[in-house]
């Protein structure tokens, strides 16, 4: 399970995505997350995941792929749908599964749920294409320098991102390790998996504390050697990649702004009965 | 190979105790070693013998308790030459995963010259030819996690070549390899030396690996017990097991075939050498 998790991962290419100066891609994300908790109907809601869907069309990286990534998620949500159906109780009843209880399922209940789901996922969907049309450097760049006016708070915006890219660098390694160290205490017989809570808690204990240590021996060899590589801060500090933002980047920034008007237009603009499901949130 | 030195240790003691402790332990002492530019050199002890501090000597992260450590010139213990000195000795260490900054193979081999501040499209050009030469071009765009230990460590050498380097101090690159990558990394670190002349200092406690040497040096119990040609080196079983350190199997079989009387030369440290004795011995009857 914890092998699955895909922090960070970056599937190299050359798609229009890939090209995309990261900062930009940064902000157009954001830009669609607005749109998304702006969207209140089915129409907004529908355009919003077919945006997302052609994204991933675009990037040229398999849904099978993203799939994957996606499937602790898609649990929770489903288990958070779950929820949303049987706590609204407005709307006409559809069912009522146990007649003695006032326990209903409504319409509006079923209605909140898949909305609720369809937002998640295609917040996902589209989120997730930018860690992996970039690489963790260039994205750990760009939030440097989207940040670099708060220098003038004297942010040490460059130890920001550096810690970013280490951190992002030594997830997957320190997972491995984790993974490493269970298996050696279950092979001395401990017990992860039973008692009490308090029990099992305890039981953590003599698998984090190695990890703590390790990660802490891995920082000191580490420090050591970017000192090696002339690590010096940003001082003087060159770029192998240069961002430019030109005219892909104002085109796809544009289309995500048009996006967000489009979807604010449809969910506050009074268009009649235009369309079939009204804003049920 | 010239007799321009390249490094040089004058009566280099380190400790990594402070001064004010009663009594002083010391990692090394009293060292003199001269690498010479071109020169290959392994440096074998075991371990606790004050090998790793050695390395972190020679490239100004450690500054000698006494005595001076020099490169091309420059004193190690002036903070003014720490970066000049950094980008003429590169160090690579034991352990790959934690040398390894970023997550992308290429991005990770211009970290060195992205510090130095180079141009650009310079340090693309140098990250190209780095991966290249360690054979690893192909992997530019892989991530770094889910390389082997071998390409990882290929990998780290790499980032010390991009920053073009006079000489590469490798502290026990192998010890976490398996034999594969041992193979993959002794024989990048053997082109290196042979058709770029790149100056290798090469701290191992495999002899089989020290075999391949211009010149070994050993360090026992924080001194230099010995500095000579692998061959004079590996004759001296007495010398070895006073160091704690074993010959080469290849070396032992060849002993002991010259014992039973078999014409085979008693010093032979490679596997070409052995197949080559062999071969004499067996046309000559
Ligand atoms: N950071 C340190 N602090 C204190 N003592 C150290 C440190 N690193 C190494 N030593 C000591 O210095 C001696 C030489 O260590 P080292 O140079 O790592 O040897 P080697 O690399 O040959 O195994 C050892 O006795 C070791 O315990
Ligand atoms: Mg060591």
């Amino acid at each position: 399970m914890i092998r699955d998790i895909t922090i960070g991962q970056y599937f190299p290419g050359n798609s229009y995505l890939h090209k995309l100066d990261p900062r930009a891609k940064i902000v157009i994300t954001f830009i669609y997350i607005v749109a998304l908790f702006l969207c209140k109907n089915f129409f907004s809601l529908l355009l919003l995941l077919t945006v997302s869907v052609a994204a991933v069309l675009i990037s040229r990286i398999s849904f099978r792929v993203i799939l994957k990534g996606m499937k602790m998620i898609l649990l929770i949500i489903l288990f958070t749908a779950v929820l949303q159906v049987f706590y609204n109780d407005k709307g006409t009843v559809l069912w009522q599964p146990f007649p003695r209880w006032d326990f209903v399922i409504t319409d509006s209940g079923v209605f909140s749920a898949i909305f609720l789901s369809v937002r998640i996922v295609a917040l996902i969907l589209f989120s997730s294409l930018l860690t992996y049309t970039t690489s963790p450097t260039m994205l750990t760049d760009a939030i440097e320098r989207l940040l670099s006016p708060l220098k003038h708070l004297h942010v040490n915006v460059h130890a920001l991102s550096m810690m970013m890219t280490i951190a992002l660098r030594f997830i997957p390694t320190l997972i491995e390790e984790l993974n490493i160290i269970i298996s050696a205490q279950k092979a001395r017989g401990a017990d992860l998996d039973s008692g009490s809570l308090t029990k099992r808690a305890k039981a953590l204990i003599p698998i984090f504390v190695p990890l703590f240590v390790s990660a802490f021996r891995r920082a000191y060899e580490l420090a050591f050697a970017m000192e090696c590589r002339c690590y010096n801060g940003d001082n003087g500090r060159t770029r192998m990649k240069v961002m430019k933002l030109c005219l892909r980047d104002y085109l796809g920034l544009l289309a995500s702004i048009a996006l967000t008007a489009a979807v604010i237009v449809t969910s506050y603009l009074d268009l009649g009965s235009l369309f079939l499901f009204e804003s049920v949130i | 190979m010239g007799n321009d030195k390249l490094i040089s240790f004058e009566n280099v003691s380190f400790s990594y105790s402070d001064e004010s402790s009663e009594e002083i332990r010391y990692a090394l002492k009293d060292i003199n070693l001269a690498i010479h530019r071109g020169e290959f050199i392994a440096v074998l002890g075991h371990n606790g013998s004050g090998k790793s501090t050695l390395a972190k000597l020679s490239n100004s992260i450690y500054a000698p308790s006494s005595g001076k450590v020099f490169v091309e010139g420059m004193d190690t213990s002036d903070p003014e030459n720490e970066f000049p000195i950094r980008k003429k000795v590169g160090v690579v260490f034991q352990n790959p995963d934690n040398q390894i900054v970023a997550s992308i193979v290429e991005e990770d081999v211009a970290f060195g010259p992205e510090n130095l501040g180079i141009p650009p499209a310079e340090i693309r050009q140098r990250v190209d030819e780095a991966l290249r030469a360690v054979d690893m071009y192909g992997y530019r765009l892989h991530e770094t996690h889910r390389l082997s230990g071998g390409q990882k460590q290929r990998v780290a050498i790499a980032g010390m070549l991009a920053m073009q380097p006079e000489c590469l101090v490798l502290d026990e690159p192998t010890a976490m390899l398996d034999p594969m990558g041992r193979k993959e990394v002794m024989s990048i670190v053997r082109s290196l030396n042979r058709e770029r002349g790149m100056t290798v200092v090469y701290i191992t406690h495999y002899m089989e690996e020290a075999a391949l040497a211009d010149r070994v040096v050993i360090i026992d119990n924080s001194r230099i017990a010995a500095d000579a040609s692998p061959k004079q080196i590996f004759a001296d079983q007495a010398l070895l097991s006073r160091c704690g350190l074993a010959v080469p199997e290849i070396t032992q079989i060849a002993y002991l075939l010259n014992k039973m009387g078999f014409s085979v030369p008693p010093d032979i440290l490679t596997e070409e050498e052995m197949i080559q004795a062999i071969q004499t011995v067996s046309r000559s009857g």
